[in-house]
């Protein structure tokens, strides 16, 4: 689907990131909103190379947050460690399977597909792909939205640990897999963050131009 | 509530009226004019969808009154505890903070620190900015301040996470009720009213109409 719109950047014009105000260019000059003071450019700085970067790194930490425990629990004297996995596994055994779908939902499926999704986007605005761009944009949207759902796995730790300290009887300890999973839901939401869905759209207006 | 979109399209950039506003989206860097929003209504991209703005009912005064409510919550939410665990005798129980500090026990800060900022202070610091924002536009204050606030408000917004937090506790409630006997406390009762009232105010914070009302620095 295309769009016949004029597009800021065509026009010289750059949208403040923060308030949204149009400011004129000027070539040569680094300026600044006369509204909201942030730094002015046409689209996100580095865009592509910060977003890779991050979603890289984020996708390495994936491997020691699925695989270490993310809780010990030691109840009288035996101590098990439970990854994200085996938690879900936990649930489904017992019978208990909406809250097993809510962490699966939320812990492994969310961070998956949207680190797949970011790798589809950034493939496709690479390879100046003209196809679907309102709907790349939605699974932009989409990417954005959800990805802070994910920490919940991170909460239900911390309250975890908080209130089960009853020393010998039972104690619940965070394990290192916490650690590498928040680091992985921090990792994506900045590098979706640093994603600028406009350069879906750049390529389309100069196909326009050449016609 | 019915949100009609809004949205009037021009042929030329050249064209021009008084009351319609050019706008870029801030997804596809579409141009267009969109003309004053009625009350209840939101504006869409013509090009891509996104959400261009929203002329929220009430003006100032209702996310100026839901401000005020949610910060009374969230002050209830943080001091009383969320809820008591009964394990043979032995009791525990644990606030907000008092569950970022079981990760800086176990010897991680820096998971306690994603867990405070994400659920106490950056909240925290939404709420307060939101309300002093409000009040300077509403009353005609004449504060320092306000558009650095907005400025970090705006960046700040994706890493408030009460409501994320609230599926946490329900969460953990389901899987520790199993094991012991679990008591809620007035925390979580205040926590579940101030997630509506963060929402509501969230949602009749327009920080683009905002933004319009200060205009450009003198």
């Amino acid at each position: 689907m295309n769009c016949r719109a004029y597009r800021a950047a065509e026009q010289g014009l750059m949208a403040c990131h923060v308030c949204g105000l149009l400011v004129q260019a000027r070539p040569g000059h680094h300026l600044h909103c006369p509204r909201c003071s942030s730094a002015l450019h046409f689209r996100k700085p580095n865009s592509l190379t910060r977003t890779w970067a991050l979603l890289l790194t984020a996708m390495l930490m994936y491997i020691p947050a699925m695989g270490l425990p993310v809780m010990q629990t030691s109840a009288f004297g035996s101590i098990q460690g439970d990854t994200i996995m085996s938690g879900v596994i936990y649930f489904l055994k017992g019978g208990d399977w909406p809250l097993a779908l809510v962490i699966f939902v939320a812990s492994v499926m969310v961070p998956i597909l949207k680190m797949l999704a970011l790798i589809y986007l950034l493939i496709s605005v690479q390879r100046q792909s003209r196809l679907r761009h309102r709907q790349r944009t939605v699974l932009y949207r989409i990417t954005e939205i959800m990805g802070r759902w994910s920490m919940v796995d991170v909460f239900v730790i911390a309250i975890m640990a908080a209130l089960v300290q009853m020393g010998n009887l039972a104690q619940i300890t965070p394990g290192l897999g916490a650690v590498a999973f928040a680091s992985v839901v921090i990792l994506t939401m900045f590098s979706a963050l640093s994603f600028d869905p406009r350069l879906i759209w750049d390529h389309q207006e100069q196909l326009e131009h050449h016609e | 509530m019915i949100m009609d979109s809004i949205v009037l399209q021009s042929n030329s950039i050249m064209q021009n009226s008084t009351n319609q506003e050019l706008i870029a989206c801030h997804e596809c860097d579409a141009l267009q004019r969109v003309g004053r929003l009625p009350p209840g209504c939101v504006a869409h991209c013509i090009c891509c969808g996104g959400r261009l703005y929203s002329n929220p009912k009430g003006g100032l005064d209702t996310p100026l009154a839901l401000s005020i409510s949610t910060l009374i919550l969230f002050l209830v939410a943080n001091v009383y505890p969320l809820m008591t665990l009964n394990v043979a005798g032995q009791s525990k129980d644990t606030t907000l903070t008092g569950a970022a500090w079981a990760f800086y026990q176990a010897h991680m800060p820096e998971l306690a620190a994603v867990v405070w900022l994400t659920s106490v202070v950056t909240p925290a610091l939404i709420i307060c900015s939101n309300l002093y924002i409000l009040a300077c536009l509403r009353f005609r204050l004449r504060l320092p301040g306000v558009r650095t606030l907005l400025v970090w408000v705006t960046r700040l917004q994706p890493w408030g996470m009460m409501d994320v937090f609230m599926l946490g506790i329900l969460v953990s409630l389901v899987k520790l009720s199993g094991m012991a006997e679990v008591k809620l406390g007035a925390g979580l009762y205040a926590f579940i009213a101030l997630i509506f009232f963060f929402t509501a105010s969230a949602a009749r914070f327009e920080p683009h109409l905002l933004w319009q009302r200060l205009g450009a620095r003198k």
